[in-house]
């Protein structure tokens, strides 16, 4: 699988770019993956309160977090959630918190 | 089998990972445990697969063996073929001939005596078996375009379903196929959504279309006996898009429909038909069709998923071993309906932008309905082109058979997907409307990998931009 | 003509044809041992359309895109499979209708036939000798297949003149390639036909009944 290079560090990722071990992540990682995956020149402090609180679930309860909850906790509406991130809720903003490739036909 | 090919071949040599299948054993899973879910075990797995076959293979296959004269006329139907040219192991007839070598050996009769002659040959380990894995789930998106175009009519897109079955009944799977096969029989959907977060969803999405129109008046019934409508999702809507869900219910309070949710069998989707295994397939049906028993709806309606389509409205029915009842229909057929009946109107203006339509194959080829999006596209759009080859001769958007769960066979198919980024590019079209969820996440790839200036959109978006809300369907 | 050729013009192809006959009626019961299952959905279409739809299939280039894109490849499909008619014809004429190849014209037909798909069988032998798709999937059988089908061919378009008084080895050829023919048919790729009526008509009828084929068919009442 392909590796991608990360503060000097060579980082895994799978076929479709998401991060093989989770806990590699590191805020240096979310920038890269957001530049690489989703074309984002920067992330805004809206960008990370959404990473951030994505990163926290996972590491909670091991799961990434339905998109409702990311609305509600961030207090941003669902559209907003696809302004920030083009690829969406799972592949974008989950892939660039460092999680892992959500099951199903995504 | 023994024989290693000389020319280097695309099949994707990826090892089988039962690192989820050991978890789902430790954890004692009831699907596992009653054996519902099978998993991986050490043994004689080709003579379990050899008697697989004999017992399984029904008639419509045993001739899909027999029937084919090699004349290779199917490679170019295929989207692996044309953009592999130089690759025969693309190729459907080869394909095909991964398992009929297995039938000719086992179950037909010159093969049994001079496989040499005739080119039979059995699997020799869990080596093998584990190729064929890789050959059936990762080659091939099942989208049978090749058994449209065979003078034989054998069906090598069913073939491969029921090789991948097989496999599956050996626990010999790509990972993604094995856990969401475990989510869909422990959740009762794909996407081990919960019942909380189901409602959850349905409530806030409720919420957004009152505060659109203004009105207390719209409602997502959920468990509402005697309705005309049982509306069934896939899981993508709850867990990533709920949009569409918000988009359904303004169209059917406009329409006045008499419509509801069930609180369980709201999964149209069924990852039965794309790990071919039949048991799965009927009780993710039966979950949906006895929801609709048990609410007393009239009808079953659809939301726009192309291998949900084609499970819930045709073949789960007979996976199910269950008589149709009632009519069950895809939500684009509903609104066609609601279009020619006037119970909606709409402005076409509103969908300025050129929009072209690509055919899912499970709709398209496996299904019925081919024009009846089209009719609704013309009606909501301004600009409505077709592009080429379209209708039941359309590519598949090569994330079908399930191959969007497998991360593995991703560079493959991205590959084979150039036919469809040059058909895309062809139409000039600024959107591409889909019925199906998977063919939107399939074309996002395509789109994203060959940097195509368009968006992906699904019927309902366009219905509910193009919606005509009347004074009294809001404050 | 010798008794060695009139046995090989009857009683050889009576056993052979039997032989066949009998192979093919085993042949059909253990493909009717293996299970259907029907549908247990409302139909969105008709499956007698669809079935005789997908029957008629080789009878119409324009419905499959491999056709239509490749004329010439039809092309030959009809000329060999005619040549295939009209060789078998031979056999049947010569012992039991003679006074017909004695019109020049229509033994000149028949060897143009024959002849024509004498030149098919070739072309194709050449294609699958040489093609690399056709070079990896091919079996013994198919070269096997195609390659007594075009020495058959031959013999034929030699023995056809019916003359044995010129020589009986064209006929002798002809008639012995047939027997052997009949023989190894049902064991071989070549019983195609056989088959060709079975996957037709459950595919036509599967998607007859989805409302797939034939084109532009639906029912009456939308389900």
């Amino acid at each position: 699988m392909p590796f991608v290079e990360s503060e000097g560090r060579p980082v895994e990722v799978n076929e479709e770019g998401f991060l093989v071990r989770p806990e590699e992540w590191t805020e240096e990682m979310a920038k890269h993956l957001a530049r690489v995956e989703e074309g984002l020149a920067e992330l805004t402090p809206e960008h990370w309160a959404v990473i951030r609180y994505i990163r926290e679930y996972y590491l909670d309860k091991k799961l990434a977090p339905m998109v409702r909850k990311m609305c509600q906790a961030t207090g941003f509406p669902l559209m907003k959630i696809y302004d920030l991130f083009p690829s969406g809720p799972a592949k974008g903003a989950c892939k660039v918190a460092g999680l892992p490739k959500p099951d199903g036909c995504v | 089998m023994t024989r290693r090919r000389k020319v280097p071949s695309a099949v994707v040599d990826s090892p089988l990972d039962t690192r989820t299948q050991a978890k789902a054993k430790e954890d004692r899973l009831p699907s596992v445990e009653d054996g519902r879910l099978m998993t991986y075990e050490a043994g004689d797995n080709v003579g379990r697969f050899l008697a697989l076959l004999a017992g399984r293979i029904s008639r419509p296959l045993a001739v899909s063996m027999t029937a084919c004269v090699h004349c290779g006329l199917c490679a170019e139907s295929c989207h692996y073929f044309l953009t592999h040219p130089d690759d025969p192991t693309m190729t459907p007839v080869w394909k095909a001939d991964q398992i009929r070598k297995v039938f000719k050996r086992h179950v037909d009769w010159t093969g049994r005596i001079a496989p040499w002659w005739v080119k039979a040959a059995a699997p020799e380990g869990d080596e093998d078996l584990n190729r064929l894995k890789n050959i059936v789930f990762g080659s091939c998106s099942a989208c049978r375009r090749c058994t449209y175009n065979c003078p034989m009519g054998v069906d090598t897109g069913l073939l491969v379903r029921f090789t991948r079955g097989l496999l599956t009944e050996l626990g010999i799977v790509p990972e993604g196929v094995f856990n969401v096969s475990r989510d869909q029989w422990e959740t009762g959907n794909q996407m081990a959504v919960t019942e909380d977060d189901y409602l959850e969803t349905l409530a806030w999405m409720r919420d957004e279309v009152r505060t659109e129109l203004g009105t207390e008046a719209v409602e997502i019934p959920v468990d509402k006996p005697d309705c005309d409508v049982l509306y069934t999702i896939n899981p993508r809507e709850i867990k990533f898009d709920p949009r569409s869900i918000a988009h359904a219910a303004k169209i059917f309070h406009v329409a006045g429909e008499s419509w509801t949710m069930p609180k369980w069998g709201w999964d149209q989707t069924n990852f039965g038909l794309f790990s071919g295994d039949d048991r799965l397939g009927a009780y993710v049906a039966r979950n949906v069709y006895e929801a609709a028993d048990r609410l007393r709806a009239k009808r079953i309606v659809i939301s726009e998923c192309g291998h949900g389509y084609r499970s819930t409205r045709w073949e789960g029915y007979d996976w199910a071993g269950y008589d149709q009842k009632r009519p069950t229909e895809s939500v684009v057929v509903t609104l066609k309906r609601y279009l020619e009946e006037g119970r909606i109107d709409v402005d076409p203006s509103r969908n300025a932008e050129p929009v072209t339509f690509h055919d899912s194959c499970n709709i398209a080829r496996s299904g019925d309905l081919v024009e009846e999006p089209r009719e609704v596209l013309r009606r909501v759009c301004a600009d409505f082109r077709e592009m080429h080859p379209n209708r039941r001769e359309n590519f598949c958007c090569t994330g079908g058979g399930g191959l969007l769960s497998m991360a593995e066979y991703r560079p493959l198919r991205l590959e084979s997907a150039k036919i469809k980024a040059d058909q895309l590019r062809a139409t000039g079209a600024k959107l591409v409307c889909t019925m199906c969820h998977n063919c939107v996440d399939g074309l996002n790839d395509v789109i994203k990998h060959y940097q195509i200036p368009m968006k992906v959109v699904q019927v309902l978006e366009l219905v509910s931009n193009a919606l005509i809300v009347p004074p009294r369907r809001k404050a | 003509m010798s008794a060695l050729l009139r046995l090989f013009e009857n009683e050889v192809q009576i056993a052979a044809l039997s032989f066949m006959a009998v192979v093919y009626v085993v042949r059909l019961a253990w493909i009717f041992r293996f299970k259907t299952r029907r549908d247990r959905t409302f139909a969105a279409g008709d499956e007698r359309a669809g079935a005789g739809y997908s029957l008629m299939n080789i009878a119409m280039p324009g419905a499959m895109e491999s056709t239509r894109k490749r004329p010439f490849f039809y092309a030959q499909f009809v000329i060999f499979h005619l040549g295939v008619a009209a060789a078998i014809a031979g056999t049947f004429i010569i012992p039991y209708a003679p006074g017909l190849f004695r019109h020049a014209v229509l033994v000149r037909l028949f060897r143009a036939v024959v002849g024509a798909a004498f030149v098919v069988g070739l072309i194709r032998m050449g294609r699958r000798l040489t093609n690399p798709v056709l070079r990896t999937v091919s079996s013994p059988d198919d070269y096997f297949a195609l390659a007594l089908l075009i020495v058959w061919f031959a013999a034929a378009v030699l023995a056809m003149p019916n003359r044995p008084e010129q020589g009986e080895a064209p006929l002798i050829a002809y008639f012995g390639l047939t027997a052997f023919f009949l023989v190894y048919v049902p064991f071989s790729k070549i019983c195609h036909y056989l088959y060709y009526p079975f996957t037709r008509y459950y595919l036509g009828r599967s998607l007859g009944h989805r409302g797939a084929l034939p084109p532009a068919v639906k029912a009456k009442e939308p389900v």
